[in-house]
């Protein structure tokens, strides 16, 4: 399979740009749509904004100079667009909505036990009330492996940044399913 | 206080050494299975969604390309900095010369369509029959014979102010 720069340098020469393009799609989307859902929840709504960072990548992808790795400007974008969303529903919504929580117990219903399923439960509205830069940086480096430097790319701020990012998310997490 | 900020500092020492340890100290304190099936919640996908995510995306963008050929915007066309100044007055002369050019043209097309048929009869005088013509002077023969009549009467008092000598100049120049 071919890498990310030789697609993106036959994309950028204009050869076969549509399946040079559907390749890193495919090498990369899943990876793509999780971030995108474990911040939002919704599948529609991920699938949405991944449409939507992929359309920006197809626009943009001329102009990419390679300075960094195609994978960090990639989640870069799909975390703006994650975060432009959130901001929109944020000012549109009043009320928080519980139905994030009520699917996370769904798909809980008959799990081990009902003390394991509350501290799951507790778990899950945890991670969601972490700020959304604390809870991108824990998923991408619990989750997704990702090392700070690239981390710190991603969300825009410092490795220090980074890692105290995650170490706070940690820290809050632990606090709140101890108060359960 | 030297003392917590030392303890935080040596927490912050026990992450960032390697991804192991990261995920290792996250699992002691939230619990790897409740961390796992978390993940688990929030990564499904709907059957065969990441198979059909492609070519509805590159059908997306087909889509969106058309859409922006179709909606070519204006160019707005922004005089130089010494003109603007003039902008108003611009506006104004082009004001004045379409409604006086409007006006102008109406006012042509009415005098035409009034004038018309005068200029149509001395057109179509040519064009008519014998018969139109005698049937109008038939009509009109009346103001021929005043007309006459009238010629008549003028001459008849030219002549009757005639005196002999000059009657007699007159039989001398028709019998020449």
């Amino acid at each position: 399979m071919a890498s990310d720069q030789e697609l993106i340098i036959q994309f950028q020469e204009s050869i076969n740009r549509e399946a040079n393009f559907t390749a890193l799609l495919k090498k990369h989307q899943q990876k793509v749509y999780y971030q995108i859902k474990r911040m939002v929840t919704d599948h529609a709504d991920a699938d949405d904004i991944a449409q939507l960072v992929w359309i920006k990548i197809w626009d943009k992808l001329d102009g990419f100079k390679m300075e960094s790795e195609f994978s960090t400007w990639l989640f870069r974008i799909a975390y703006n667009e994650t975060l432009n969303y959130l901001q929109k529903q944020k000012k549109q919504r009043t009320i928080p909505s519980n139905s994030d929580l009520l699917d996370y117990e769904n798909t809980t219903a008959g799990s081990d036990s009902p003390k394991s399923t509350e501290i799951q439960i507790g778990l899950e509205r945890a991670i969601s009330q972490l700020p959304e830069k604390q809870k991108v940086v824990f998923m991408l480096r619990y989750y997704d492996g990702f090392d700070y430097e690239k981390i710190a790319s991603i969300v825009g701020t410092t490795i220090g940044g980074a890692k105290a990012n995650y170490h706070q998310a940690v820290k809050k997490v632990e606090s709140f399913i101890k108060q359960l | 206080m030297d003392m917590e900020k030392d303890m935080k500092l040596n927490e912050l020492d026990n992450i960032g050494n390697s991804l192991e340890q990261d995920r290792a100290w996250a699992e002691s304190l939230l619990n790897k299975q409740n961390l796992s099936q978390f993940n688990l919640s929030k990564t499904d996908a709907p059957f065969n969604y990441f198979e059909s995510f492609p070519d509805q995306l590159m059908k997306r963008i087909e889509s969106e390309k058309k859409q922006k050929i179709n909606k070519k915007s204006p160019k707005i066309f922004f005089l130089p900095s010494f003109m603007q100044p003039l902008n108003r007055v611009a506006i104004a002369a082009a004001f004045i010369i379409v409604v006086g050019g409007s006006f102008i043209f109406l006012n042509n097309s009415v005098w035409k369509k009034t004038h018309a048929p005068i200029v149509a009869k001395y057109i179509s005088l040519e064009e008519l029959s014998s018969e139109e013509i005698e049937s109008y002077v038939d009509a009109n023969e009346w103001i021929a014979e005043i007309d006459v009549h009238t010629q008549m009467k003028k001459e008849n008092s030219r002549l009757s102010s005639l005196d002999e000598k000059q009657i007699e100049e007159i039989e001398k120049t028709i019998n020449k």
